[in-house]
């Protein structure tokens, strides 16, 4: 029983789980002791491993040819380096460019990765691999079997981590192009100094809460999506199971099976809108801290707050 | 609720991933900016610029074949004016040696009619003053064959004058 009610819980496909060391893990288990290497880890090290090789290939195929291939080695060849460039494209001279001006060359590297990071992640965390490990196990005798797989950034931590790193280089750029003096007027929000009282504190707990929301936002939705998509797929499992009829159960699995596709469409959307919106915000609070027009910047905020 | 609980808190944040991540990122965002990012943004640049300058070497070239053309337009009109000015000139010229030659012509013409005539008239009067001093002595020898003696130089003045007159309208 208390298998199968491990097995209906949802989130077992998008909790991260001890491999090395810590309670429950496959190697050196112990019940007390810490956790040295879990499974997002090592879906965060297989996400990033593809991703350097495939934008490797990318760079290869987008770069300037050599001069023997006359005009043609302006063209970029293969479909995955053409998707990748025209990404790239856009997110240079459509998003990133008017948020951060001549700055963009500066901080377009951390952007660029930033955004291929966490949509490799959320991809990665698309395809089932934690089920053809499980099923991979069912013949091993442990139908829970799994060494990778889950969505990496529907972990808090890994997206805290990249929030940490987003909080950091706002505050850096922030510091170095404001100046302390600047960086502290900033504080101020635009207001009068009498404000300060209030102003002050709003402005220093919203250096810490928009870092906070974008790992947050990122880790909700993975998680949300995911546990969507095994809620509804654990439907005709528990149907199948649960019902007198195996044809009623049949049909509700049908159906639940049809709104899980229909789900995944959903999630393959929103796996890119997630790590846009992370990286845009992260370039909107790059620029919100750059000294130029104060008045449009915190109206930029409020917009997207 | 129990079950949630075996399996652990979904927000709870360990500080190993979190630490993990940071450190992959790092990782990631040098090696994506060494090797990666200049390169598709070499890419990207090149084929801008490379477009740039193409479209802005066409319209150049562009202004140069409508300034070659003009300038050809302009040449080819100087050259048809020159031409039709030739043609004009050589129609003019070959007239005027055409009037030349033909005054000329009609001035030798004329200078020859003339020294024909003159030629003739000089033949005919020699031939009349041959023809008269062979008659004046023609008939002299007969008068004085006629007359048996000597005619006296005076007569025969006299005789050829009187011939020369008889024989004047014969001139």
């Amino acid at each position: 029983m208390h298998l199968l009610a491990a097995e209906l819980n949802p989130l077992g496909h998008v909790m991260d789980r001890n491999i090395i060391g810590g309670p429950d893990a496959l190697l050196m288990g112990d019940p007390h002791g810490t956790p040295i290497v879990t499974m997002h880890m090592l879906t965060l090290l297989l996400a990033t491993g593809l991703l350097l090789w495939i934008m490797n290939l990318a760079a290869k195929a987008i770069t300037t040819g050599p001069s023997s291939e006359g005009n043609d080695r302006y063209l970029t060849r293969g479909r995955m380096a053409q998707l990748i460039e025209v990404i790239t494209l856009y997110l240079r001279d459509t998003v990133v460019k008017p948020v951060l001006g001549e700055k963009t060359n500066k901080y377009l590297p951390y952007l660029l990765t930033l955004f291929f990071f966490v949509l490799m992640n959320n991809l990665l965390g698309l395809v089932p691999l934690l089920d053809l490990q499980h099923i991979v196990g069912a013949f091993l005798g442990d139908s829970h079997f799994a060494v990778i797989g889950g969505t990496a950034t529907g972990n808090l931590a890994v997206t805290g981590g990249l929030a940490l790193i987003a909080f950091l280089v706002i505050q850096v750029h922030g510091l170095r192009e404001l100046g302390l003096a600047g960086w502290a007027h900033h504080l101020l929000g635009g207001a009068p100094w009498y404000l300060a009282p209030i102003m002050v504190p709003v402005e220093l707990l919203g250096m810490f809460i928009k870092p906070a929301a974008l790992a947050i936002r990122l880790f909700a939705n993975m998680m949300a999506g995911h546990t969507l998509m095994a809620t509804l797929a654990l439907f005709g499992l528990m149907a199948l199971s649960g019902m007198e009829s195996w044809i009623a159960g049949l049909g509700i699995s049908v159906i639940a099976g049809a709104f899980a596709v229909a789900i995944t469409f959903l999630e393959l959307f929103v796996a890119f809108l997630q790590a846009f919106i992370f990286m845009f915000l992260t370039a909107v609070f790059i620029g919100q801290l750059s000294p130029h027009d104060h008045e449009h910047e915190h109206a930029a905020e409020t917009a997207h707050a | 609720m129990h079950i949630l609980a075996a399996e652990g808190n979904p927000v709870a944040v360990q500080l190993l991933p979190l630490v993990t991540t940071v450190v992959v990122f790092g990782i990631a965002f040098f090696i994506l900016s060494k090797n990666v990012w200049p390169r598709i943004t070499k890419g990207l640049d090149d084929r801008d610029n490379k477009i740039r300058d193409e479209i802005k070497a066409a319209e150049e070239s562009r202004e140069q074949a409508r300034a070659a053309q003009a300038e050809y337009e302009s040449s080819l009109k100087e050259a048809r004016q020159e031409a039709a000015e030739m043609i004009s000139k050589a129609k003019n010229d070959a007239k005027a040696a055409a009037d030349d030659l033909r005054q000329r012509n009609e001035q030798e013409l004329a200078d020859l009619k003339q020294r024909a005539q003159r030629d003739i008239q000089t033949a005919k009067q020699q031939a009349v003053t041959e023809l008269h001093s062979e008659a004046t002595a023609l008939a002299a020898s007969i008068a004085g064959k006629i007359l048996q003696r000597e005619i006296s130089v005076q007569d025969q003045q006299r005789l050829v004058e009187e011939s020369l007159r008889e024989l004047q309208p014969l001139k």
